[in-house]
């Protein structure tokens, strides 16, 4: 039996039998693999990530992925601001630094597409080993957000971190004959609830109560968060950033056409916003979305919009833990939309084609169902997985309840939800999204900070995110 | 004297190409070739940046189209870049003040002192050697609102309740602090150094007068130590207007752009929007006037007759 | 010296000796209390870091320090960079700078002055301005994720900074030594070698200094032209800050042995400091 057909009759993923002790079989069959796995034995490759969960996993654990390939990997952490910066300058001097690219499909993948290697070579090529359970295995929104650019496949989903709400879940219990009694309508969180109830019980918490000094709390700093956290207000009233935002959003588009950010509906949107921030906590415009994740932990806050793997901080012991509830976010006068922030994985295209086979290897294995599976119960607390298989694991479904071994499950119900692709919120992704996010935010900041009407800061937006995306470079 | 005519005529048979090069030519030649090569090329290609659209948008590579002046046309009209220029000059002025005020304060202080002067000189020159890049983190960490030790005391005496880098003005004033915080040392250690050259007897014969401390210090200790000082400033100077870490570590340039001083909106440019044409044109901008202002503060030093 | 000393009492009042005392008090106090909360908190359990009171009382652990040094991701990769590259850049910093400063300060030439500014101005690059001719030079040299590149980065703001300081040193020494051993017949070289060294020892230690700390301190060369196998401890420092938190008790703890080698070092060569930075400008040009 060749190691191929074991793996297929195994029915599991690659890294996981690797793991398991095909390390011992790879070995009585030196410097070559069934299924290719060693022919790049001996090369050493760079991943260059963000500080994220997944990467920190991995990085702990590699050893399976040199015992399957032989393959040594380098990986390099750093915050998406520089990985950013080192990935630009890398594809465009074609040096070459970095094979396998943690790639950000708005801040890397976009402005970069023409940088990456189109995954489909890879794929179909018989000498390579295939994506175990095949890439319809990915969440598919996610397979397209984090994956797709135009016609090319550029990225395998890697992590998939996406807003939600986030309560405490005592002190709705305790208070909730109160609020419905006050508020007139049942203030348990579901997706039922509109933005105008939460509104309104963020309200109700900073007057009625002393547990929690304030009843709201965002990543409302001049920053990337602040944008993402404005995005589901905007598509929960039915505004976008261009016509057809979403659509731009699974495939990516070098032309997007004028920004709607002038539209009424994102004009009300923001006026939502504002509103919603004035009586939010005090620190919310210098929070990102870590000081956030701290804020509510520490017992700031009764509720917030927050991506969902912080789960892991707030389970872990000492924290509130079973105090915490999950729904996904609120519906606005279109829909709930709930920001999906999720990256894949990618190769340099300017690198030797020996290279780039290797780098697939790295692909393949580090998306596996059952690397994603270690990872996720790893201890230095890895991400949630991209994988629908994995979810289906007895052992991963154990973990959504807690006490569980992988705390970043417990939000699952909520994200499944808001996975749907009538739920989910993509960003678009076009070449000059890092600047106009901070056309964005910065506009955004100003109005938060008086400066600016709702509608002006909008207006002001759209025309600085047109410029953008005609080239221009004045920014904000 | 002699020895300059002396030199001159040694000097002269050289000029006339006897020996190709100097033994003073010689000694610098390894420094000023390393030095032309990472410096004089890199200058003549920020001039060629500024010239063409160089956007590292696609991904393909580093494509230079040729755009004249098109990037200086839009510098100067840009209100952004404006506004991040007004920032950094009431940066400049807040942060290079407070460090020459405090600093010259300071030394003043140490300089009295009669036991213990060495430690506490030691412990007051801490803050320079710390990274910049851990001097802003460190300073997120002390005003956090949360758990920030500095936020708690403001917080307990009621002197600021609010979010510190949430506020336009209260984050303002704490990435000047810490600056001040970093950087008053260095001023601090320059002024003592004039201050131990400040005549002894001219001091001994004002006080014989009946001068009091502070005519003293205006009369006599200001004008032997101003020389000193402007030489500090020229120190400082230079280096304001290159470094961000500290702010980029803190604020990322917020709220509402209340931090984004030039060299942040210089980054953001190159390495977010990826222009690095446009990026040059505001590069070679700050240094002009870097390079200005090194040129003010030297012109008065040799006018003073400190420098040659 | 003696005699400033006697001449300067003057604040011989106690009441304003009470006054002098306690504004010091004040300074150190500022000066001290971040550098010493960060040591404070690199000892303390991720809970006790994050209180909402600040903790004194606390039961310290090394934990934080364990985990930086242990691991895959070990300290001690970024550790060696950080020693290599700032200390290579250093010595050829010192070395050139002294040879370079030396010939300038014996130059007579009219021209030199405009020379000494071209060189300091090279300094007040902006530094993000500069990363991308940089990066395109490294990546044709091949430098690219090697502490080479790093080496040469840290030189295009230290070489001119030890340039002019060294320059300041040799042009205050006497001129007489070293005529009186041409004399002797020393050439010129063994002049500068025998005799302007040593006279200048104090003034190389404070370059050598000042310059391991620009390099040591610098991150945004570190982070743009570092790879995986040559990134530096700054450049650690800001992998804390992840996705998912900023690990305050290891950040405190990466912050305290970044800053502690250059305080200490810093600290030792205090005397030697004031005399280089105030000579360096004063008589720089």
């Amino acid at each position: 039996m060749t190691r191929k057909t074991f793996l297929k009759t195994a029915g599991v993923g690659i890294a996981g039998a690797a793991a398991a002790g095909l390390a011992g079989c790879s070995s009585s069959t030196p410097s070559h693999g069934g299924s290719g796995w060693k022919q790049y034995s001996g090369m050493t490759l760079n991943f260059i990530s963000e500080n994220t969960g997944p990467s920190s996993a991995i990085a702990a654990n590699l050893q399976p992925f040199v015992d399957l390939t032989g393959i040594n990997v380098n990986i390099s952490q750093l915050v998406l601001t520089s990985v950013e910066q080192k990935v630009a300058l890398d594809l465009s001097a074609h040096s070459g630094q970095y094979q396998v690219i943690y790639a950000d499909p708005y801040n890397i993948m976009a402005p970069l597409s023409d940088g990456f290697a189109d995954l489909s070579t890879f794929m179909h090529d018989k000498t390579l080993p295939s994506v175990p359970k095949g890439t319809a295995d990915f969440v598919p929104t996610q397979l397209l957000a984090a994956g797709r650019f135009g016609d090319k496949l550029l990225a395998l989903p890697y992590d998939c971190p996406t807003i939600i709400w986030c309560y405490r879940k005592d002190l709705f219990e305790k208070y909730h004959d109160a609020m419905q009694h006050d508020l007139g309508f049942d203030p348990t969180p579901s997706i039922k609830t509109t933005w105008d109830q939460y509104l309104q019980m963020a309200r109700w918490f900073n007057t009625n109560q002393d547990e929690v000094p304030y009843g709201t709390g965002h990543q409302a700093k001049q920053f990337t968060s602040l944008n993402d956290d404005f995005a589901n207000v905007l598509w929960a009233y039915g505004g976008d950033y261009f016509h057809n935002g979403q659509h731009i959003g699974k495939y990516g588009s070098t032309d997007p056409g004028p920004c709607t950010l002038d539209q009424p509906e994102a004009i009300r949107a923001a006026e939502f916003y504002n509103e919603m921030l004035s009586v939010a906590h005090p620190g919310s415009v210098s929070w990102d979305w870590n000081d956030l994740a701290e804020a509510f932990g520490d017992g700031l806050i009764a509720m917030c919009p927050c991506w969902h793997e912080d789960a892991a901080s707030w389970f872990a012991p000492g924290g509130l833990g079973d105090k915490i509830g999950f729904s996904p976010l609120p519906t606005g006068p279109a829909r709930s939309a709930n920001h999906y922030g999720g990256t894949g994985i990618s190769i340099n295209k300017y690198i030797t084609t020996d290279e780039q086979r290797a780098a697939w290897l790295f692909l393949v294995w580090a998306t596996a169902p059952q690397t994603q599976e270690a990872g996720l119960f790893s201890k230095v607390g890895g991400g949630t997985p991209t994988r629908q298989s994995v979810y289906q694991m007895p052992k991963v479904k154990r973990a959504t309840k807690p006490p569980s071994d992988a705390p970043n499950m417990i939000p699952y119900d909520a994200v499944k939800v808001a996975w749907e692709p009538q739920n989910i919120g993509l960003r678009p992704k076009v070449p000059y999204w890092n600047q106009c996010d901070a056309v964005i935010f910065t506009e955004l900041s100003k109005m938060l900070a008086g400066h600016k009407s709702p509608a002006d800061a909008m207006r002001d937006a759209k025309r600085g995110v047109d410029d953008a995306v005609n080239g221009g470079s004045s920014g904000v | 004297m002699a020895s300059r005519a002396l030199e001159a005529a040694r000097l002269r048979p050289i000029r006339q190409g006897k020996r190709r090069f100097s033994f003073e030519v010689k000694m610098m030649l390894p420094a000023l070739l390393i030095l032309a090569a990472i410096s004089i090329v890199p200058f003549f290609y920020l001039i060629y940046m500024t010239l063409n659209k160089i956007s590292l948008v696609g991904g393909v590579g580093i494509a230079p189209k040729w755009i004249g002046f098109h990037n200086w046309a839009q510098m100067f009209t840009d209100s952004n870049v404006g506004a991040g220029w007004i920032t950094m000059v009431i940066f400049f002025v807040a942060t290079v003040g407070l460090e020459m005020l405090l600093g010259l304060g300071i030394a003043l202080l140490v300089y009295e002192m009669v036991w213990g002067k060495n430690i506490v000189l030691s412990i007051l020159l801490i803050p320079m050697f710390v990274a910049p890049v851990i001097v802003g983190l460190l300073g997120r960490f002390l005003v956090n609102p949360t758990y920030g030790v500095y936020a708690w005391v403001l917080r307990e005496t009621h002197i600021f309740t609010g979010n510190i880098l949430g506020g336009q003005v209260s984050a303002f004033i704490a990435v000047v602090l810490m600056d001040v915080w970093e950087w008053t040392p260095l001023i601090v250690l320059i002024t003592l150094a004039g201050l131990v050259s400040v005549p002894g007897q001219v001091l001994e014969a004002a006080k014989v007068d009946g001068a009091g401390y502070w005519q003293r210090l205006r009369h006599v200790v200001v004008p032997s130590i101003s020389g000193i000082v402007l030489v500090a400033l020229l120190i400082r100077s230079m280096d304001a207007l290159r470094y961000f870490d500290v702010i980029w570590q803190s604020t990322a340039g917020g709220p509402a752009n209340a931090t984004k001083i030039i060299p942040l909106r210089l980054y953001e440019v190159a390495f977010q929007f990826l222009n690095l044409g446009y990026a040059a044109t505001i590069g070679i901008v700050m240094l002009a006037l870097s390079i200005a202002i090194a040129m003010l503060f030297t012109g008065i030093l040799r006018r003073r007759g400190l420098i040659g | 010296m003696s005699q400033t000393h006697t001449a300067r009492r003057g604040l011989r009042l106690p009441g304003r000796r009470i006054v002098l005392y306690v504004a010091l008090a004040v300074v150190v106090l500022w000066t001290v209390v971040p550098v010493a909360w960060m040591a404070i908190s690199s000892l303390k359990n991720p809970a006790d870091v994050l209180s909402r009171t600040p903790l004194l009382d606390f039961s310290p652990t090394m934990a934080n320090y364990a985990g930086l040094f242990s691991g895959g991701n070990s300290l001690l990769t970024y550790v060696r960079s950080s020693v290599l590259a700032a200390g290579i850049s250093t010595i050829l910093a010192t070395v050139l700078g002294s040879l370079a400063g030396y010939g300038l300060a014996r130059s007579r030439w009219r021209g030199k002055r405009h020379l000494a500014f071209w060189i300091i101005s090279t300094r007040m690059v902006p530094i993000a301005a500069v990363i991308l001719p940089l990066y395109i030079g490294f990546t044709y040299l091949h430098l690219i994720n090697s502490i080479w590149a790093l080496v040469v980065a840290y030189l295009s703001f230290n070489l001119p900074f030890a340039i002019w300081i060294m320059n300041a040193f040799f042009a205050d020494l006497p001129q007489g030594i070293e005529e009186a051993a041409r004399v002797d017949g020393a050439n010129r070289f063994q002049t500068f070698y025998r005799i302007a060294v040593p006279l200048t020892k104090p003034g190389i230690v404070t370059t050598a200094i000042l310059c391991l700390v620009f390099a040591w301190n610098d991150y945004a060369f570190a982070v743009t032209f570092s790879g995986p196998g040559s990134a530096t401890l700054p450049v650690a420092a800001s992998q804390l800050i992840t996705q998912t938190g900023v690990n305050w008790g290891q950040l405190t703890a990466i912050g305290t042995v970044v800053a502690l080698p250059m305080v200490v070092i810093g600290l030792a060569v205090r005397k030697y400091l004031v005399r280089g930075l105030t000579l360096g400008a004063v008589t720089g040009e």
